[in-house]
């Protein structure tokens, strides 16, 4: 592609002038999402406002030959919306209305810019909200959490994104918009939505997005609990799942994170423990005594050293402002670290962890761990020195032979940061090649041309 | 391959009077893939077959030339309790599964008419759903990943085994509906849900004012009910509990621990008033049971989906008596199936879709009587829809070996 002024004045022509940026200063912003190891600069970078613009826009990509990315707020872990390829790099951030919301049944249009967490602000005045809840929820958007099938902590009860996706209005990579799903619960024929979802912009271009709202809960309880070893608090979680107990959120912090956040937000935390878990029940009121009580036997069973309870919501707050800091308390220390995303079945916690710190120790490397302990998410976050080449190697080394142990304990490479161009190569160790060839024949059908994102979540694959 | 000629009997595997002209029943995965291979050298077109509960009432392909019977491969695979999670070949029944989980006090969150029969590849693939759906999810929301075999006898898996999973396109997800016209399930992994400790259903009759009232519903989609089922009085006799009097029958059913079923119950009965019967725990489950089986039932069925969330969105139907008494609908799942008698079907449609409800699927039963077979979409798909579901179709199965994948390409009912 040439970008010609003639051609750039196509795209002034379609959005204004402030909706195309070129300069190398605005490209550079744009170069990388927040997975920061990978780079790859725009050719452009536009700023729609509405799904006809953004079909416009795919048109006219199409047209040219021009490869399409698309980007919400650029939280994303994994370099999903990096511009590896150059092209466009569609930014939704302008595209932040809620389109809709019927607090009767429950459900909200809005557009794919709009901020996570300001969904739920806008819903609660009705009562309700939008549940999955990433940490990056105050920035990160409802589109990316989309594209990403995005968890949280709350995910545990309530579900990832594709749980709470009832419709999309999609942008097909030849510019024509479809409406996949709707307001029901199901829509009449194929449910094409529910593999668009978590599709990281590589099927198409989400446009607008309906999404179920759910009552908020009467109550909160929110719980820390710590623990001599991590692996006990491993085994607790597992417990308490096993006791046929689903809390909102059971998450795990290590004694390396926790001196970070600490040293940073002097919240008091038990910084000679081993681990802390947060467990919180959410729901009604009158149920949650019970629960408590029970996840409390079962967690001294585990070997908890005490349990306290936040006593008003200022406490509450306290502790999930350090559970979801760690990523900035991590990033403050101006040292390197990789953090990663794997899973593995919840009874399979302990020695995950384990293997963490085994495999960082080996290369002599630093190891934090962080956890949506109750689905059995892990966020390892290894520690480098970013001006040693062999350290650096050697942590991503690290990261992919903690990967491989999530794979042989059952889990998985991701649990929701996806794989853009991060895990690509690993996507050959979790799948066997009909499986990576049947996703590209999945890939082609809705993208024959290749220009949805190319580079990402699936390696090159050689036909069968 | 197992099982005897006996029960290879095309005569089994009828589709709406269709006989296959031939039966497999592979045991093993390997032996699914060398059917379908072979199917696809010869030119045969082949249905994948669980317990044909949903198929038996279907309509028949263009062509049906092989019945898969997937029903030996019927394994559970692995059932962790401490994770909540099931991995299970898709020929096992959904009564086999439930017995299995119950021992351990878990559920599984799938729903289907007659249970005992109902594998679960068939629940999948027809994306079954039963009075519980608000609380169990849809089959897409339960399942985690899945072992399949497409047409050409490649094997593949996408999701895995874990509650969460984002790696690769979620194939598991889009075969959950696909009627067997893409894909044949062999094994998924589902999350499961601990079984409730009490379970309520409170029932009432109700007159037509007051089902038609929106405001007398308003505040139950709040609460959450694990049910909110409406049931005509032409269907009601078939439930275990007294036969009705009124015209309609609304059961309102909490799954939860003790306390918060009283309290829930407690808000249903100030709401409501003082319930005509009142059922607990097994009693509410086989309740559950009979509601999902009425589904299955002889005659034409018109089955809907709709975002309205209570009693009140059958205003429509009060007009049309017949139809009425004919009414299923679970108002939590928004789900919608009339039994219309000979009521003309398209004014069913028409007097429904003014109050937002899709036509998601049909049956014309015997005689067709209600002209369900001339029924078009009031709304067709749109072009470009039906043009990517053509392209996905012939991405996976490009000799078109899947009787059914025309029909999944078309969409609707």
């Amino acid at each position: 592609m040439n970008w010609t002024p003639a051609a750039l004045a196509e795209l002034r022509a379609l959005l204004g002038d402030d909706g195309v940026l070129d300069s190398d200063a605005a490209r550079l912003t744009y170069d990388t999402d927040a997975l920061t190891l990978e780079r790859g600069l725009p050719d452009v970078v536009v700023l729609p406002r509405s799904t006809d613009e953004v079909a416009a826009l795919v048109r006219w990509a199409r047209s040219h030959g021009v490869p399409v990315t698309a980007r919400g707020a650029g939280t994303g872990l994994a370099g999903g919306a990096t511009p590896c390829h150059g092209g466009m790099l569609l930014v939704t951030s302008r595209m932040d209305q809620v389109l809709a919301l019927d607090p009767a049944c429950m459900f909200a249009w809005v557009q794919p810019g709009l901020v996570n967490a300001r969904l739920s602000e806008l819903a609660a005045p009705h009562g309700l909200h939008f549940a999955p809840d990433p940490s990056s929820q105050p920035v990160s958007t409802i589109g990316g959490n989309v594209a990403a099938n995005a968890g949280g902590p709350h995910c545990l009860q309530h579900g990832v994104t594709a749980n709470h996706v009832l419709g999309l209005v999609v942008a097909l990579p030849g510019g024509v918009v479809v409406l996949l799903g709707g307001e029901a619960p199901d829509a009449p024929g194929a449910d094409l939505a529910s593999v668009m979802i978590g599709s990281e912009g590589t099927l198409g271009i989400l446009c607008e997005i309906c999404v179920r709202l759910v009552p908020r809960p009467e109550a909160v309880h929110t719980m820390s609990l710590d623990f001599a070893e991590v692996g006990d608090a491993c085994r607790a979680v597992s417990a308490v799942i096993a006791a046929g107990i689903v809390p909102a959120a059971m998450e795990l912090m290590d004694r390396q994170t926790m001196e970070l956040v600490e040293a940073w937000l002097h919240l008091g935390l038990p910084l000679d423990a081993a681990a802390m878990l947060i467990i919180e029940v959410d729901g009604p009121a009158v149920s949650l005594p019970d629960r408590v009580e029970r996840i409390t036997v079962i967690a001294r069973e585990h070997g908890a050293r005490s349990v306290r309870a936040a006593s008003d919501a200022a406490e509450r707050a306290a502790l999930w402002r350090g559970r979801k800091s760690s990523f900035g308390a991590y990033g403050r220390t101006g040292r390197a670290f990789y953090l990663m995303d794997g899973t593995v079945p919840r009874s399979r916690l302990a020695e995950a962890v384990a293997a963490v710190y085994a495999l960082a120790d080996a290369r002599g490397l630093g190891a934090g761990a962080l956890l949506h302990a109750g689905d059995g998410n892990l966020h390892p976050h290894i520690l480098f020195d970013d001006d040693d080449e062999t350290q650096r190697q050697a942590a991503l080394e690290v990261s992919q032979e903690i990967l491989r142990a999530c794979i042989r304990l059952g889990g998985t490479i991701s649990g929701e940061h996806g794989i853009g161009l991060e895990k690509l190569p690993m996507m050959r160790e979790v799948y066997a090649s009909d499986d990576l060839r049947t996703m590209d024949r999945l890939r082609r059908a809705f993208d024959p041309d290749g220009l949805m994102n190319p580079g990402k979540l699936l390696p090159e694959i050689e036909p069968a | 391959m197992s099982a005897g000629p006996a029960a290879l009997d095309p005569a089994r595997y009828a589709i709406a009077g269709v006989e296959p002209l031939s039966v497999r029943r592979p045991a093993a995965r390997e032996e699914a893939a060398d059917v379908l291979r072979s199917a696809a050298r010869d030119g045969l077109a082949v249905v994948p077959w669980g317990g044909g509960v949903s198929l038996a009432r279907g309509r028949a392909p263009g062509r049906y030339d092989l019945a898969l019977d997937l029903t030996a491969l019927d394994r559970v695979v692995e059932h962790r309790p401490e994770d909540m999670t099931l991995t299970a070949e898709c020929g096992v029944t959904l009564g086999t599964l439930r017995a299995a989980l119950a021992a351990r006090g878990q559920e599984l969150p799938l729903e289907g008419a007659r249970p005992d029969r109902a594998t679960l590849g068939g629940l999948l693939a027809a994306n079954a759903s039963g009075p519980r759906r608000l609380r169990c999810g849809a089959p897409r929301d339960c399942i985690l990943g899945a072992h399949f075999a497409l047409a050409d006898g490649t094997l593949a898996r996408s999701g895995g085994r874990v509650v969460k999973n984002v790696a690769g396109y979620a194939i598991h997800r889009l075969l959950c509906g696909s009627q067997g016209g893409l894909a044949v399930l062999l094994e998924a992994s589902l999350k499961l849900a601990p079984a409730p400790a009490r379970r309520v259903a409170l029932v009432f009759g109700v007159g037509h004012r007051a089902l038609g009232d929106p405001v007398r519903w308003a505040a139950l989609p709040r609460l959450e009910p694990a049910v909110l089922t409406t049931v005509g009085q032409a269907l009601a006799g078939a439930l275990p509990v007294a036969s009705p009097t009124d015209p309609f029958t609304v059961i309102v059913g909490f799954e939860d621990d003790e306390a918060r079923v009283a309290q829930q119950a407690a808000v249903v009965e100030r709401l409501l008033g003082e319930p005509d019967a009142r059922l607990e725990d097994d009693s509410a489950a086989t309740l559950w049971g009979s509601l999902t089986d009425l589904e299955d039932r002889d005659g034409a069925r018109l089955t809907f989906t709709g975002a309205a969330n209570t009693p009140a969105a059958l205003a429509p139907l009060i007009e049309r008596p017949e139809a009425a008494a004919g009414a299923l609908f679970h108002a939590a799942a928004g789900r919608l199936h009339v039994f219309p008698g000979c009521t003309r079907a398209r004014e069913i449609v028409d007097s429904l879709a003014r109050a937002g409800f899709a036509l998601l699927e049909t049956v014309a039963g015997d005689g067709d009587p209600a002209g369900v077979a001339a029924l078009q979409p009031l709304i067709a798909p749109q072009t470009a829809v039906l043009e990517l579901r053509a392209r996905i179709h012939t991405a996976l199965d490009p000799a078109g070996v899947m009787a059914y994948g025309t029909r999944w390409e078309q969409g609707g009912p």
